[in-house]
Formats: C-alpha cells, sequence, structure tokens
C-alpha cells in the first residue's frame, strides 16, 4: 500500500480545486452581493466569475502541464484527461453564457454551482482508474445534474422530468455498483488494471458476466443507450435548456471516455466475440446488441417526433449508436474517432439548445412545426440550425460528416474484411440515411414552410448569438479541417498510453 | 525562370478577383464593378504584353520560346495530378489579342449598357468569363483547360441569358448551353481517353507531357478495335468539343440563337473570343491532331486534320449561304462567325496551325469591330435591329459607318485590308491540299457569298434614308425585330443619334486594327506565321511570285470585287424604299430564299428528331421513375414508417403505459404526480431489468458452450 504523497495531488487536482474555488466565489457573490440586482445581470455575473475559473483550470490543464498517477491509477493526469478536461471545461463555459439570459430561476448562484460541481465530477470521472473513484465522481455528476435537470421550480414538467431521472439514475447506479462490487469481490482490488488480471480467464465465471451486464446497463443510462435510454426524452424535454444542453452535451463527453476505459481497461481479455460462429461470451457482444438497438430505436422513432426537443433525444440515443461502434473496434484509433464524435455532437447539440432558448421563449415552445418560416424571422440563426441540424446528419464537409466518416473508417481498420464490422457500419450508414429525413424535417419547417401570418422578427440577445455563432463556427471548422483537433487527439492518446 | 512565367497565372486571377468582388457588390456600385472589371482587363492586358515581349526576347536571344510552368495539384493514388500554365508564341499572342478586345468591349459596354439596371451584375459574369476564356488560353494541362472551358460556357450561359425576363434569351441561353455540352461529353470522353493512355494531362513537361513525342508515339502505337489509331480516335473526340464550342457544322445552331444577348457579349464572346476557344484548342492540341503513322516529311494529313478541314469546309460554304437571307443584323453577323469559324477550322487543317490562327486573330478584330458597330447601330436606332428598318444611319452616325465599312471590307477580304492576307492565306493552303481540291472551291464561293452578304448589309443599314417609322409585316421574319435592347432603354425617343465617345473610341481603336493587323502575316513578310511556327523570318518580296501566291490572291480579288459588285447590282443600284419591299434576291428565287432565311431547316430538323426522340425517352424515364422507381421506394418507406409507427406506439403506450396524459391534463397535485412518475419508471425499470436478464442468460448460456 503506497502512502499518498499530497503535495504530489494537490499539484495534480489544481484544476478541480480552482473549479471548486469559483464555484463557491460565484455562489457567495450572488448571494451576499447581487441578491438585488436584475436576473440577467446576476446571471452574467455568475458566469462570467464561473468562466474565469474555468479558463484558468484549462491555463492549468494545457500542454506541458504537471502528469502523473496516484496510487495506481486512482488519480491520474496525462495528456489525455488534460484533452477531454479541456473539452469539458469549454462546454461548461459555453453552456454558462446560453444561460445568461434565462428566466427559469432566481436562484442563479446556486445554478452556476451547480453546473461547476458537475463540471468537477466530469473532471474527476475522467481522470480515474479506480472503481470507487468513478463511483464516487460519477455521483457527484449525477446528483448535480439531477437537480439542474428540476431547476424550474414553477415547471411542473421539470420537476416531472428530474423525478425520473433521478430514479431511474438512481436505479441505474445501483445496478453498477453492484457490478462494481461483483468486481471487488472478484478480483480484491478496485484498480481497473489489477481487475482485468484477475478476471480474464476464459470462459468467463458467471459472476464476472453479470457484472459486465450491470456496468453497461450502468453507463448505457448515462450515455442514454437503448434500451437504457426512457429518460431522455422526458428530461430533455422537461429540463430548462441550459440544463438539458448540458447533459446531452458535457456530460455525453465525460461517460463516453471514462466508458471506453473502464471496458477496455478494466475489462481487458473478457472481450468475448460476437460473430455468430465464434460467439464468444463478454462485452463486446453485449455492446454490439446496445449499439444495434440505439441505432435501430433511436432513428425510428425520432421520425414521429413533433418536439425538437424529443427529436433531439431521440437522435442522442441514435448517436449514442454509432458511438458505442467504437467500443467494438477498441482501438487507439476508434477512441480518437470516439472523441472527435463525442466533440463535435457536443457542438452541434449545444448550438441547438442555445437556439431553443431564443426560440421557445418567444414561440411558447418547440413545436418543430412552430419553427416554420424561422429563415425570414430569424434569418442569423435559422443559417447556424441549418448548420447544426446538418452536422448531426453528417452531411460534409461539416464536423459531423468526419466524425463519422472517421469513425466508421477507424472501425472497419481494426480487422478488415470482419463481416460482422462491415454489417454493422452498412447498417449505421443506412440508419444514418432515415436519420436524415427527421432532420431534414426540422430544416424544411424553418426554411421552406411560411411563417404564421402574424409573425415578427424573433429578436435574440446579442451574447447568444455569439456564442451560437462561435458553436456554428466551430462546427464548420472542425468539418472542414479535421486535422486541427484529430492529429492533436491522437497525439496525446499515444503519449498517454491508452 | 523569368517572373512573367511564374506570374502567368495572375492575368486570369485579376479578372476573376474583380468579378469577385463586385459579385458581393450591391447593384448600385456601378462604378466600382465597371472599374474594377476595366482596371483588372487593363493590368491584365500590359502583364499580357510583359508576357508577348518576353516571348520576344527568347526568341530574339535563340532560346527556346516555349516555357511551362507545372505544380502538382493533388495526389490519388500513387499518381499526382498536376496543373500548370504554359507561355509560347501562341499563348502570347491569344493573351494580347484577348485582353485586348477584351478590354475594349468592357469599355464599349459603359456606353452600351449605361441604362440597364443590371450593369453590376453585367460586369461581373464579363469579367468572369474573361478570366476563364484568358484560363483556357493559358492552361498548360488538359484538365484546367477543360475547367476553365466549362466555366467559358457556363458565363456564357449567364450573359445570352442575360436579360432573362425574356422568353426567348432564356431559351437561347439553354440552347447554347446544352448544344455546346452535347459537345463537351465526347471532349471530357477524349480527356479521359488521353489520361488512360499516357497517364498525364499536361501539355508539355520535359518530355512527358501528352503533347510530346514520347507521347504522341506511344498513342500512335496503339489500335483500336475498329481499326482507328488511339491518336486519331483522341483528337476526333476533343475536336468534337471544339465543334460544339466554335459552332461547327452541325452543332452551329446554337450560336445565331446566342445573339439574344447584349451586343458587347455578342462582340466579346460570341464573336472575337469564346467561339475562337474551339480553334485555339485544336491549334493548342494541334501535334495530337496531326499525329500520323506516315514516314515523316511525306506530304500526309492524318485522319482528324481532314476531318478538322471537312468540317471547315463545310461551315464556311454553309454560314455564308445562311447569312445571305438574314435581315436581324446580328443574326447576319452571327452567321457570318459561323462561316468565318469554318474558314479557321479548314485553315487549320490544310495550312497548320500558324494559318488558322491568323485568321482568328484578325477575325477577332474586325468581327469584334462589327458587332460593336452594330451594337452602335442598335443603340443609336434605340433597340431595332432589323435591317430593313434601318437605312440611311451613313451620315447620322458618320463613324460607327466609317468604322463599320473598314471591318466589313475586311471580313470580306478586300485587298490589303487584314482579312485579305488572312482569308487567303487559308484558300493558298486550301488550293495545295494533297487530298483534294473541293475544300478551296467550297472556301473560294463562301468567299464570294461573304462579300455579297455584306455588301447588301451595308447597303441596308447605311444607304437610303430610314425606314424606322415603318412597320415590318412579313410573318416569317418579325421575329427578327426584337426588342433586346429597347427592353431596357429608356431613350424614349426614336431619333437616331451618334453614339458616346465611350463607344466610339473603341471602334476607333479596333478599326486601326482591322486595318493594319494583316500586314504582320503578308506571304513576304510573314512574321506571324514564322512567331508561331518558330521559324527564321526574312523579307522577300519574290514571294509573292512563289508556289502559286500570286494567282490565288488575285483569284481571291475578283472573287471579292465580283460579291461586292453583286451586293451593288441587288441593292446599292436603286436605294430600298420601303421596310416591306421584297428582297431583291429573294425576288429570284423565293423558295431557295424562304430556305436560307430558316438556315436550311437544321432547328426544325433537330427539333423533329433529337429533341423529340429526347422527349420520348424523358417520357418514358418520367414513367419509370413515377410508377416503378418511385413505388419500390414508397413500398420501402411505408414499410419503414409503419416500423417506426410501431415502435413509438410500444415506446409511448405500451412503455409509457398511458401516463402522458395524466401529468399534462388533470392535476399537478404532487402525491397523484408521485404516484403516475412512480408508475411510470416502473415500466421503464422493467424494461431495464429485462435487459439484464437477457443479456446475462445469454451471456452464460453462451459461456456454458
Amino acid at each position: 500500500m503506497s502512502v499518498i504523497n499530497y503535495g504530489q495531488l494537490l499539484q495534480l487536482a489544481w484544476p478541480e480545486i480552482i473549479l471548486t474555488v469559483a464555484a463557491l466565489i460565484a455562489l457567495a457573490a450572488d448571494l451576499l452581493f447581487f441578491r438585488q440586482s436584475a436576473l440577467r445581470t446576476r446571471f452574467l455575473v455568475a458566469a462570467s466569475i464561473a468562466s474565469i475559473g474555468c479558463i484558468a483550470a484549462i491555463f492549468k490543464l494545457l500542454p506541458g502541464s504537471s502528469e502523473g498517477m496516484l496510487l495506481g491509477g486512482v488519480f491520474l493526469s496525462n495528456p489525455a484527461t488534460h484533452l477531454v478536461q479541456i473539452a469539458l471545461l469549454v462546454i461548461a463555459i459555453l453552456t454558462l453564457f446560453l444561460s445568461v439570459d434565462s428566466t427559469f430561476t432566481d436562484h442563479v448562484g446556486e445554478f452556476v454551482l451547480l453546473i461547476l460541481l458537475a463540471t468537477t465530477g466530469m473532471m474527476f470521472l475522467v481522470a480515474s482508474q479506480d472503481l470507487l473513484v468513478i463511483f464516487i465522481s460519477l455521483e457527484l455528476l449525477s446528483l448535480s445534474v439531477y437537480i439542474l435537470a428540476g431547476f424550474d421550480k414553477r415547471s411542473s414538467r421539470s420537476a416531472e422530468a428530474a423525478l425520473k431521472y433521478f430514479l431511474f439514475g438512481g436505479m441505474s447506479a445501483a445496478f453498477m455498483l453492484f457490478g462494481f462490487s461483483l468486481l471487488y469481490g472478484f478480483s480484491n482490488s478496485t484498480n481497473l488494471v489489477q481487475i482485468a488480471s484477475a478476471i480474464h480467464a476464459v470462459p468467463l465465471n458467471p459472476l464476472v458476466i453479470l457484472a459486465i451486464v450491470t456496468t453497461v446497463i450502468g453507463f448505457g443510462f448515462k450515455i442514454a443507450a437503448a434500451p437504457f435510454h426512457f429518460w431522455a426524452p422526458d428530461v430533455y424535454q422537461g429540463a430548462p435548456t441550459p440544463s438539458a444542453a448540458f447533459i446531452a452535451s458535457g456530460s455525453k463527453v465525460a461517460s463516453f471516455f471514462i466508458f471506453f476505459q473502464v471496458l477496455v481497461i478494466g475489462f481487458a481479455g473478457a472481450e468475448g466475440s460476437a460473430t455468430l460462429h465464434h460467439f464468444q461470451s463478454g462485452w463486446v457482444p453485449v455492446i454490439v446488441t446496445v449499439a444495434v438497438a440505439s441505432m435501430l430505436l433511436g432513428n425510428l422513432v425520432a421520425i414521429t417526433q413533433t418536439s425538437l426537443r424529443r427529436l433531439l433525444a431521440y437522435s442522442a440515443v441514435a448517436h449514442a449508436g454509432y458511438m458505442l461502434l467504437a467500443y467494438v473496434a477498441h482501438s487507439e484509433q476508434s477512441l480518437a474517432a470516439l472523441l472527435y464524435y463525442v466533440a463535435t455532437y457536443a457542438l452541434a447539440t449545444l448550438g441547438i439548445f442555445g437556439i431553443l432558448t431564443v426560440t421557445e421563449k418567444q414561440l411558447g415552445n418547440d413545436k418543430i412545426s412552430d419553427l416554420a418560416g424561422l429563415s425570414r424571422r430569424a434569418p442569423f440563426l435559422s443559417a447556424c440550425l441549418f448548420i447544426f441540424v446538418l452536422s448531426l446528419a453528417g452531411i460534409p464537409p461539416l464536423s459531423g460528416f468526419f466524425a463519422k466518416f472517421l469513425l466508421f473508417t477507424a472501425v472497419l481498420a481494426v480487422s478488415p474484411g470482419s463481416k460482422l464490422l462491415i454489417g454493422l457500419i452498412i447498417f449505421a450508414i443506412g440508419m444514418s440515411a432515415v436519420s436524415l429525413y427527421y432532420y431534414l424535417r426540422v430544416l424544411k419547417s424553418a426554411f421552406v414552410a411560411d411563417p404564421p401570418a402574424d409573425a415578427t422578427p424573433i429578436q435574440s440577445p446579442m451574447l447568444l448569438q455569439l456564442v451560437v455563432g462561435l458553436l456554428a463556427a466551430g462546427v464548420v471548422a472542425l468539418g472542414c479541417a479535421p486535422d486541427l483537433i484529430l492529429n492533436q487527439i491522437l497525439k496525446v492518446i499515444h503519449a498517454s498510453g491508452l | 525562370m523569368n517572373w512573367i512565367v511564374r506570374n502567368l497565372w495572375l492575368i486570369p486571377a485579376l479578372p476573376l478577383f474583380a468579378a469577385g468582388i463586385s459579385a458581393l457588390a450591391k447593384q448600385k456600385n456601378r462604378a466600382l464593378a465597371a472599374g474594377l472589371a476595366i482596371g483588372s482587363m487593363g493590368i491584365s492586358f500590359l502583364l499580357a504584353l510583359c508576357a508577348f515581349a518576353h516571348v520576344l526576347v527568347l526568341r530574339s536571344s535563340g532560346q527556346a520560346t516555349q516555357q511551362v510552368f507545372n505544380f502538382p495539384w493533388f495526389q490519388f493514388g500513387n499518381d499526382w495530378l498536376s496543373l500548370g500554365w504554359v507561355l509560347n508564341p501562341l499563348t502570347a499572342v491569344m493573351l494580347v489579342m484577348v485582353t485586348f478586345v477584351g478590354l475594349l468591349i468592357f469599355i464599349f459596354s459603359v456606353g452600351y449598357m449605361e441604362h440597364d439596371e443590371n450593369f453590376t451584375r453585367f460586369f461581373c459574369f464579363l469579367a468572369l468569363f474573361a478570366s476563364a476564356m484568358l484560363g483556357v488560353i493559358i492552361s498548360n494541362s488538359l484538365l484546367l483547360l477543360f475547367m476553365c472551358w466549362e466555366i467559358v460556357g457556363l458565363t456564357s450561359y449567364l450573359l445570352i441569358g442575360f436579360w432573362y425576363f425574356k422568353p426567348s434569351a432564356a431559351a437561347a441561353a439553354k440552347k447554347a448551353f446544352i448544344t455546346t455540352r452535347i459537345g463537351d461529353l465526347p471532349f471530357f470522353l477524349g480527356i479521359v481517353w488521353l489520361y488512360s493512355q499516357t497517364g498525364t494531362l499536361l501539355f508539355y513537361n520535359n518530355g512527358a507531357g501528352c503533347l510530346e513525342p514520347t507521347a504522341i508515339t506511344h498513342l500512335l502505337s496503339q489500335t483500336t478495335a475498329i481499326g482507328v489509331c488511339v491518336a486519331t480516335g483522341i483528337a476526333l473526340l476533343i475536336f468534337c468539343g471544339a465543334i460544339g464550342k466554335s459552332g461547327q457544322f452541325p452543332l452551329h445552331v446554337w450560336l445565331p440563337d446566342a445573339m439574344e444577348g447584349p451586343t458587347p457579349v455578342s462582340a466579346l464572346i460570341h464573336a472575337a473570343t469564346m467561339v475562337a476557344a474551339g480553334v485555339f484548342l485544336v491549334a493548342r492540341v494541334y501535334p495530337l491532331m496531326s499525329a500520323h503513322n506516315g514516314i515523316a516529311g511525306m506530304l500526309t494529313t492524318s485522319t482528324a486534320l481532314q476531318a478538322v478541314t471537312w468540317i471547315g469546309a463545310i461551315t464556311a460554304l454553309f454560314g455564308s449561304l445562311v447569312a445571305v437571307a438574314q435581315f436581324d443584323i446580328k443574326r447576319i453577323l452571327a452567321y457570318s462567325t459561323v462561316s468565318q469559324l469554318g474558314y479557321m477550322m479548314m485553315g487549320l487543317g490544310v495550312g497548320g496551325v500558324a494559318v488558322g490562327m491568323f485568321h482568328l486573330i484578325t477575325h477577332a478584330f474586325f468581327k469584334a469591330l462589327l458587332f460593336l458597330g452594330a451594337g452602335s447601330i442598335i443603340h443609336g436606332c434605340s433597340g431595332e435591329q432589323d435591317i430593313r428598318r434601318m437605312g440611311g444611319i451613313r451620315k447620322l452616325m458618320p463613324i460607327t459607318f466609317l468604322t463599320y465599312g473598314i471591318a466589313m471590307l475586311a471580313l470580306c477580304g478586300f485587298p490589303l485590308f487584314s482579312g485579305f492576307w488572312s482569308k487567303d492565306e487559308i484558300l493558298h493552303a486550301a488550293h495545295h491540299w494533297n487530298i483534294s481540291q473541293a475544300p478551296y472551291y467550297m472556301g473560294a464561293f463562301a468567299a464570294l457569298l461573304t462579300a455579297f452578304y455584306m455588301t447588301r448589309q451595308v447597303f441596308y443599314v447605311f444607304a437610303g434614308s430610314s425606314r424606322l417609322t415603318e412597320e415590318v409585316t412579313d410573318a416569317s421574319h418579325a421575329a427578327a425585330h426584337t426588342d433586346a435592347h429597347a427592353a431596357d432603354h429608356h431613350h424614349g425617343s426614336s431619333a437616331i443619334h451618334e453614339s458616346p465617345a465611350v463607344m466610339t473610341v473603341p471602334l476607333a481603336l479596333l478599326s486601326v486594327f482591322a486595318l493594319l493587323l494583316g500586314f504582320f502575316g503578308t506571304p513576304a513578310w510573314p512574321w506571324f506565321q514564322s512567331f508561331l511556327d518558330d521559324s527564321p523570318l526574312a523579307v522577300n518580296f519574290g514571294a509573292f511570285g512563289e508556289g502559286g501566291i500570286l494567282p490565288v490572291m488575285l483569284i481571291s480579288s475578283v472573287i471579292v470585287f465580283l460579291g461586292l459588285g453583286l451586293g451593288w447590282w441587288f441593292y446599292g443600284r436603286k436605294p430600298i424604299e420601303s421596310a416591306v419591299a421584297p428582297d431583291a434576291v429573294g425576288k429570284l428565287s423565293p423558295p431557295i430564299f424562304t430556305v436560307l432565311g430558316h438556315a436550311f431547316y437544321f432547328d426544325a430538323f433537330y427539333g423533329a428528331t433529337f429533341i423529340r426522340l429526347n422527349t420520348l425517352l424523358s417520357k418514358i424515364s418520367d414513367w419509370l421513375d413515377r410508377w416503378v422507381w418511385s413505388g419500390a421506394v414508397k413500398t420501402i418507406t411505408s414499410l419503414v414508417f409503419g416500423f417506426a409507427h410501431l415502435d413509438n406506439f410500444l415506446d409511448t403506450n405500451v412503455v409509457n403505459s398511458g401516463f402522458d396524459e395524466g401529468c399534462e391534463g388533470v392535476s399537478l397535485s404532487g402525491q397523484i404526480l408521485s404516484r403516475l412518475q412512480a408508475g411510470r419508471v416502473q415500466g421503464y425499470l422493467k424494461i431495464v431489468a429485462g435487459a439484464l436478464i437477457v443479456f446475462t442468460i445469454v451471456l452464460l448460456w453462451k459461456a456454458k458452450i
């Protein structure tokens, strides 16, 4: 048993500490000094303080910052975790500024605090290879976002969504904890590497199989993969827009990353095989099933949605299905492609939620049909919507296309000629074609349909336009020059030995 | 390497830049658009002069006059696709001609288009056109040439249809685009074939280019399945592109209709430069065109060049025949252009690059002058284009008359005018052609007709007294009276007036060249020919007497005088009194005149055959699409939809078990809500638990096996 070096822990945990302090300052400033100010001012002040904290944390994470590993993986700090953490912080900043013009709550300080705490949770989550820390930080994240989902206390829908989210999440956490306890019992360790060395005997022990399934269920809930997605439509629809945006973007990025780590490191040797002739128990068959179910269900059910938020929820399920293919491949390239995919997906989703904050306020709901004539009522936002939606649909040259392209090629590159992989990719591409239908329905409503007779131009705050514009520019830029971050991702993954 | 070779790309890039800026500018920024277009063209002209001077310097210092600059564009497979540009005498001459004529026409357009509300757009298109055309000229890669070639086609389409609100202009634009596309298809096939055979599309690349001896020898050594040499096959395919672009028989039909565009466009695109692109293409790939398996030095003409010659001769004769019976001033010039392009092709076929290119250059000047003169006349007559309703313009528009007269004599081939020298050279070469004498006789007869129809036009337009106020009742030619220009013309008065200086100065400048340019290529001092062929030059007045030049020259002079005399006999002897009086030649044989007036009914013939066939095919495709393919798609769609609905039904009804109504409508009571809520989540969780059980059982069961 090694001894914790507190100096080193402090050194490595600086970003998280900064973030927590910033969260407390934002809360205190809001409660002590700005109680009486206008809501927008409070949001602006709190978001600014929080953003300064986030930016300071980002500076601590830039290349060249200290790296290390505590207690064999309880807490680690390497280029890959830094990159993911920077992405999480950027998403947090963007979410904060998207919420500046919101009116759903008077508890600004608390809202910002929770966003930052959730971010802290995510940062710890991605920086650990230890079951215990993973579980605790996952709970920190989850509890924060449960509250965020129910933050609009005046809305019954928000409360309903939060409660559902909480119950569902609690149950999933129970499954996961059950699995984790089995793993601990089996390997006498909470360290992923040591677990892997203890469980990989073939055929797998039944208890290990149970642990695999419950772990998949626990993370499947976080990433909204079918059939563990039931909370998503309600939460996407009921939660306040900034919360929904945060749940749909930041929480996804962190969960996808750590899920990959747990499976690839913790269950190394227990992959199994999903091909019909050489079926072998392990996590790959489970992931394949979940991926196919997600793509099928997400895409098909999305077709019949009339609410844009619910449509986004089902599209998130579908995207989770695509991204799970990276797990099936579990190579260095596929992890890089996964990170690129989830980052660009987060940008586009954030952008659409940003637009929703404006349209919902003025149109009263998020019905796709009510977007009619948006291109004439809010040309700039419509143009951005166009970019985001087409990126989600995977149209070149937007980043969504390259994300899919890279992901699929990375998957195929793992074992060229594998019938299973080729079949999965063909299925995914077919499902992408289906998804085009419902994505284009959104654009058709915004660009082709005539606005209602009494329509007036939609006013949107400058700050929001700026954030949405930045996101759109990011989506286009990453699509036109995917090398911008892909090379970086590959480099850090390599440097971190993942 | 000189900087001009490296920076040759600037010449097309500057007008492109101007086009880009004016495309973004607002409609009202007229001065900006015109200034940018003219300024960029002016700079390009100066650069073109530099390039020309550079070639001259190289030549005088005895170095190779051909310099290329190639660069890799992108990689596919293991091959790099390279593009590049080439500076040689051919390029230099064409660059100077296009930039200079283009510049003058741009300036002229400022006056001509001043009343048009889309002035900015017009200059944007003009500059884009000029850029593409210059790109065609400098390309050292067949691919780059083809890309620019297509942009040229696009701008031509945009400019013919510039007055798109007129259905005739829209139709003409479409016709031009589609007809030239028919030629471009084989052209593209030729490019692909050439690439598959030689592995490069660069013309010149230090011995590895597709026009250099290694590649040509390789192409000649291959034979296709039908017994034609590969070089011939490729050359003929590429020539198809030239047929379309240069309005050669049988794809000439679009060129007369293209006169629906504004007159400066007709001058720039459909007389001086774009239509010459086809001729230029043949000249550019001449090593391929002329490649044959005969013994070097023997008088053998390749199959491709024979095709070029015959097509050219037929076109020359055809165009001049039809021009005799037209009444629209621009259509006469259009058919005249068709005919002259035929001459150029014939010149390339029988005499080589220099012969055809010389006529191209001289023709560019005097035909641009003719079109601008016609534009000036139309401008002065407030949009009238029917020559029967003109008359008496000589006194009213003296400068226009003078310059038009010079251009007309140059076109006719009046001795000592530029057209005389260039046309005569073609006829001389045709006379000595080793295959057949027929092209010579066809060319000579076309020359006679050219002199005749130009005389007819000039007498109609300039002589006598004005007939502008009379009505034309002849139904068959009512179409000739198009209000193309009047459409945007707000003069409001029908008084004929001389055009402003911005229009007459370019006319005067061009007429100087129409007069004098020929002296650069006389048999006694064939500077132009030696420049293009890179052969030694000497002043030799004795050359007139050698090789039967003098007799041919005399015969062609006699022909010209005969044509002018006939024209005077029919139209000049007694003034044309009335706009409704029948045509003097038409009276001789009305049926033939009608056939000529309808251009041998080619449009009707195409309409009854190809277009009808096409309509039939499209109807069949429509039917297939509507019933067969669409049926299949609809079946799949409804299957997917059905599945989606089923899925959604399961998700909302079975899983959510009718909860939604509860929370929406009824009560917000926390107790009820929580109870319903719990019920619902239970449903959710049941599924999760089911998944757990299924997964575990499957894995366990399989693990046992």
